[in-house]
């Protein structure tokens, strides 16, 4: 039995209080988790940047200024890890001084990164979680998001309508392929008991490899040039940008205001509508859902066309909105980070929605510390300093443990295959 | 030997699980332990055989002070438990099965395989069992695995043996024939814990009977001194109606006639044979026998859950085999599946949810703006006064109740829909005293309001109490439908697959 006994409680106040904040709540977890991550990061930059390695030679000479040299370094590249992301303090204070076009870009330009990385991962971090609820791994994310967005590609530089009627068309259609993509496995799923996870994984690669054949073939490279880039997106089927009146570097577009509204449909799906319920049900119990009269086939089928639309979505969002034209490698990594995403935020649509927000920033931020510290930091270290952190933030377990707080359970079970669900 | 538990604590939060028990066991007695689920009964025996470690309290065995950490202290203190659930890999042979955990071995690495079996069957002969060490676990009846339990408890030389619920699983016969063994334990100066919630056995087989009531040890009596209704109202805390207030039957139209059904298992074997009757509106027909004899499959069937490989189901004359569960519930089946927990019920969700589980399209609970949640709620609050459902709110999740309390969700959901048939499956599963006698009564209620009702129960206590007629299912076909009124020898005969000149008349 791994039942806590419950702490006898004595006359001290202060114990009282000491014991309530020990109680773990997201809140707490979470900075704990950032802690954690940024003091581990802290340690790896050190180690790495050889002016700070040699400056512990003279430890016991110079305490005061090993620790000093250490302390400013980790801390500048930190500053810069957070100016990146959210809020570049000099930026506002030059925009109060000065307001004008330039500064205010300059001030929104950290935040503006953030939500431009963060939107694909929140519309994908949902279809992902849509399906986890329902106990489905839906690992084809990214062959998904490829599938979006090919066809919103084709979509958008073959034709030139109203800009709303291409933007919606190329919506549909993309989401409407990553659907039919992930079908096949609920399909495959449901009438044979293939799993999932092989079906969605191995559609990766082939989707992966089509996509790198595709942008070979006339249809949609550039006319004569075969360097793997497609033709672009035509400018009425581009996602507007909110600032481009300001600079032209801030990417944030109207697909974040899609993601924004996709959290809330997800939202409704789960609480309010019967197939959210039925799917709910079958993920929890199966069997109970059979029983209540569900078809869990059919369920099943239509949970993983939904994983799959919100992925082809994703997809189509990032086409349409940043890149503007297909190269081999698009898509990154969005497909899997979303897992992550999902899992970060328990599967729940709020959670989602400020997971992919803490993940937009961790690129946002990571991109800004390489680039800025004098010290050198390398982007793969900064990187791994971004895993760091996701790893303390996605496993709250982990920081009960460390810090030895009281939970009931409540994070630990993110381990097992219910915290999937949970 | 002689053990005893004295001012066993035992708390999981702010629950108190165990509160100062104290037990006695006397060398050679049988000690019954009589309570309701969630009286303590399963946490003190965890105690005694050190699966769980108390907050305060003392083991004593022969007068001496013991400490037990874990089940392998138990066992050298010659401690054996026969847990509800077999802890037996179907797969291995009885020998293997016995020595697991002891393997002799020689020379090293390997199993002495012959002296095992020559030792197993000179300790089958001491307590004149009749078993074949050689037999695989699953071949072999619930009853003979029974037996193989208490063997190996035995080869480890235990003095004392805890028979947790030991009969929960047995047929009649099997149950008498456990009787036996005991009290051939008994005579060689075992002493035995017979853990049960059936008042009857524990009165004929005890020497003493201890009650217990949420954690604490009520009162401790001897059967001569009690009688059924003294020992319920004990482990209750008030009096209980045990016999069933039942009008007689006055029974309507045909609702439910079932023709020449058959059905396959899930290995694909005909588990239901041909098999035949009729339900009328306003009675009861109570399907007997003993579990695995094709009652299973024939619910599924029945529900839709499962397709009839031939036959026929008439509803008030519409064909139901072939037809979605969907169908089958809205064409007003009730269904109270056997095993509650993996179908009847999500245990993550809500109660009030779980009220609805079959109902989300219901006009009742869903608009076009999705899932009135609103209306949901109100039904749970509803149910929860209604039904007498004890818990702290309707959007505590279903796990947080006791099974008594869950099986009344189910039914409170079942018994919200209009129904014409009502099919509940082992309605009283696992139950206390106290549920059993609410369920009872709902059945009846629901029976007095002319709904047609199947009921398939391996407890022919519960078949004779509820049945205004009952079939007995053998090898997937009707042994015979008999009245309530039939001797119990021949209901046991009806159940082993013979045919009596039964002496009630054949209905």
């Amino acid at each position: 039995m791994t039942t806590d006994v419950v702490q006898t409680p004595r006359s001290s106040r202060l114990l009282e209080i000491a014991l309530r904040v020990r109680r773990a709540n997201m809140a707490l977890v979470l900075v704990l988790a950032l802690l954690v991550g940024l003091t581990i990061g802290a340690f790896l930059i050190i180690v790495t940047t050889p002016s700070l390695v040699h400056s512990w030679a003279t430890f016991f000479s110079h305490p005061g200024a090993t620790i000093s040299q250490n302390f400013n370094t980790v801390w500048f590249a930190y500053e810069q890890l957070f100016e990146g992301s959210l809020f570049n303090f000099h930026a506002m204070r030059l925009l109060l001084d000065h307001p004008n076009k330039a500064n205010l870009a300059n001030a929104l330009g950290p935040i503006s990164l953030t939500l431009q990385d963060a939107t694909p991962l929140i519309v994908a971090g949902l279809g992902l979680a849509i399906g986890f609820r329902s106990n489905l791994f839906d690992i084809g994310g990214q062959g998904q998001v490829i599938a979006g967005g090919l066809i919103a590609g084709l979509i958008g530089f073959s034709l030139n309508l109203t800009p709303i009627l291409q933007v919606s068309f190329e919506l549909v259609a993309a989401m409407i392929a990553g659907a039919l993509l992930a079908s096949l496995a609920g399909v495959l799923k449901a009438y044979t008991g293939a799993h999932e996870v092989i079906v969605t994984m191995m559609s990766n690669y082939i989707m992966v490899l089509l996509m790198g054949y595709l942008l070979i073939t006339n249809l949609f490279a550039r006319p004569g040039v075969k360097d793997g880039a497609s033709k672009a997106v035509t400018p009425t089927g581009q996602l507007p940008y909110f600032f481009s009146h300001l600079s032209s570097g801030l990417l944030v577009n109207v697909g974040f205001l899609i993601a924004l509204a996709a959290v809330f449909v997800v939202q409704w799906f789960f609480n309010r509508s019967k197939t959210g319920f039925e799917l709910l049900m079958v993920g929890q119990n199966g069997e109970a859902a059979r029983t209540a009269g569900i078809n869990a086939k059919r369920t099943t089928i239509i949970t993983l066309c939904l994983a799959g639309a919100l992925c082809g979505l994703a997809g189509m969002l990032e086409l349409t909105g940043v890149d503007h034209f297909l190269s081999p490698n698009f898509g990154g990594s969005y497909g899997f980070d979303a897992i992550t995403v999902a899992l970060l935020g328990r599967n729940r649509p709020w959670g989602v929605f400020f997971g992919a927000i803490f993940f937009g920033a961790m690129y946002a931020g990571g991109e800004a510390m390489q680039a800025f510290t004098p010290t050198n930091i390398q982007y793969s270290l900064a990187q791994v300093i971004q895993a760091v952190v996701v790893f303390c933030v996605a496993t709250p377990a982990l920081i009960v443990e460390i810090f030895r707080l009281t939970d009931n359970g409540r994070f630990r079970s993110t381990g097992s295959s219910g915290g999937w669900t949970k | 030997m002689k053990l005893e538990l004295r001012a066993v604590t035992k708390h999981f939060g702010s629950l108190a699980a165990n509160e100062n028990v104290d037990l006695i066991v006397e060398p050679g007695q049988i000690h019954g332990l009589l309570g309701e689920n969630g009286a303590g009964k399963t946490t003190l025996m965890n105690v005694l055989y050190g699966m769980i470690t108390p907050d305060s309290g003392q083991l004593l065995i022969n007068d001496e002070v013991v400490d037990i950490r874990d089940p392998k202290d138990a066992v050298t203190h010659k401690i054996g438990m026969v847990h509800q659930h077999f802890m037996l890999i179907p797969v291995f042979t009885v020998a293997d099965n016995i020595i697991l955990g002891s393997e002799p071995v020689k020379p090293w690495p390997f199993i002495d395989h012959r002296s095992a079996t020559e030792r197993i069957i000179a300790l089958a002969k001491e307590y004149n069992f009749h078993i074949d060490p050689s037999a695989t676990i699953e071949n072999l009846p619930i009853g003979q695995q029974q037996r193989v339990e208490i063997l190996k408890a035995l080869s480890h030389d235990a003095e004392i043996l805890i028979l947790d619920e030991p009969t929960a699983v047995l047929t009649p016969q099997e149950a008498d024939a456990l009787m036996v063994i005991m009290r051939t334990l008994k005579s060689q100066g075992k002493s035995i814990i017979f853990i049960t919630h059936k008042l009857k056995e524990v009165l004929e087989i005890a020497d003493v009977i201890t009650v217990m009531r949420l954690g604490q040890v009520v009162g401790t009596t001897t059967p001569a001194e009690t009688n059924e209704a003294a020992l319920a109202t004990m482990m209750v805390g008030r009096d209980v109606n045990l016999v069933v207030e039942k009008p007689p039957a006055n029974p309507g139209e045909v609702v439910l006639d079932v023709t020449n059904l058959f059905v396959q298992d899930d290995r694909g074997l005909t588990a239901v044979k041909g098999v035949s009757f009729e339900v009328r509106a306003g009675e009861i027909l109570a399907f007997a026998g003993v579990q695995g004899n094709g009652q299973t499959e024939l619910v599924e069937a029945l529900t839709g859950l499962r397709r009839a490989t031939a036959g026929s189901v008439l509803l008030n004359g519409t064909e139901l085999v072939g037809r979605s569960v969907r169908d089958v519930l809205n064409a007003g089946v009730g269904h109270v599946p056997e095993d509650r927990q993996r179908h009847g019920l999500v245990l993550t969700l809500s109660i009030a949810d779980n009220l609805v589980l079959d109902q989300l399209d219901s006009p009742q609970y869903k608009s076009w703006s999705g899932r009135k949640l609103k209306a949901i709620q109100e039904n749970g609050k509803k149910r929860i006064a209604e039904y007498d459902i004890r818990a702290q709110g309707e959007d505590e999740p279903l796990s947080a109740l006791s099974g008594g309390n869950q099986q009344k969700v189910v039914m409170a959901r079942e018994l919200s829909r209009e129904l014409k048939v009502l099919i509940c499956a082992q309605p009283t599963r696992g139950l206390d005293v106290g549920s059993i006698e609410f369920m009872h009564r709902q059945i009846v209620a629901i029976r007095d309001e002319g709904v047609a009702v199947v009921i398939v129960s391996s407890e022919l206590d519960e078949v004779i109490a509820l049945g205004d007629r009952v079939a007995v299912l053998y090898d997937g076909m009707i042994q015979d439908v008999v009245a309530p009124t039939t001797s119990r020898e021949d209901f046991g005969l009806l159940m082993a697959g013979s045919r009596p000149a039964v002496t009630g008349a054949t209905l």
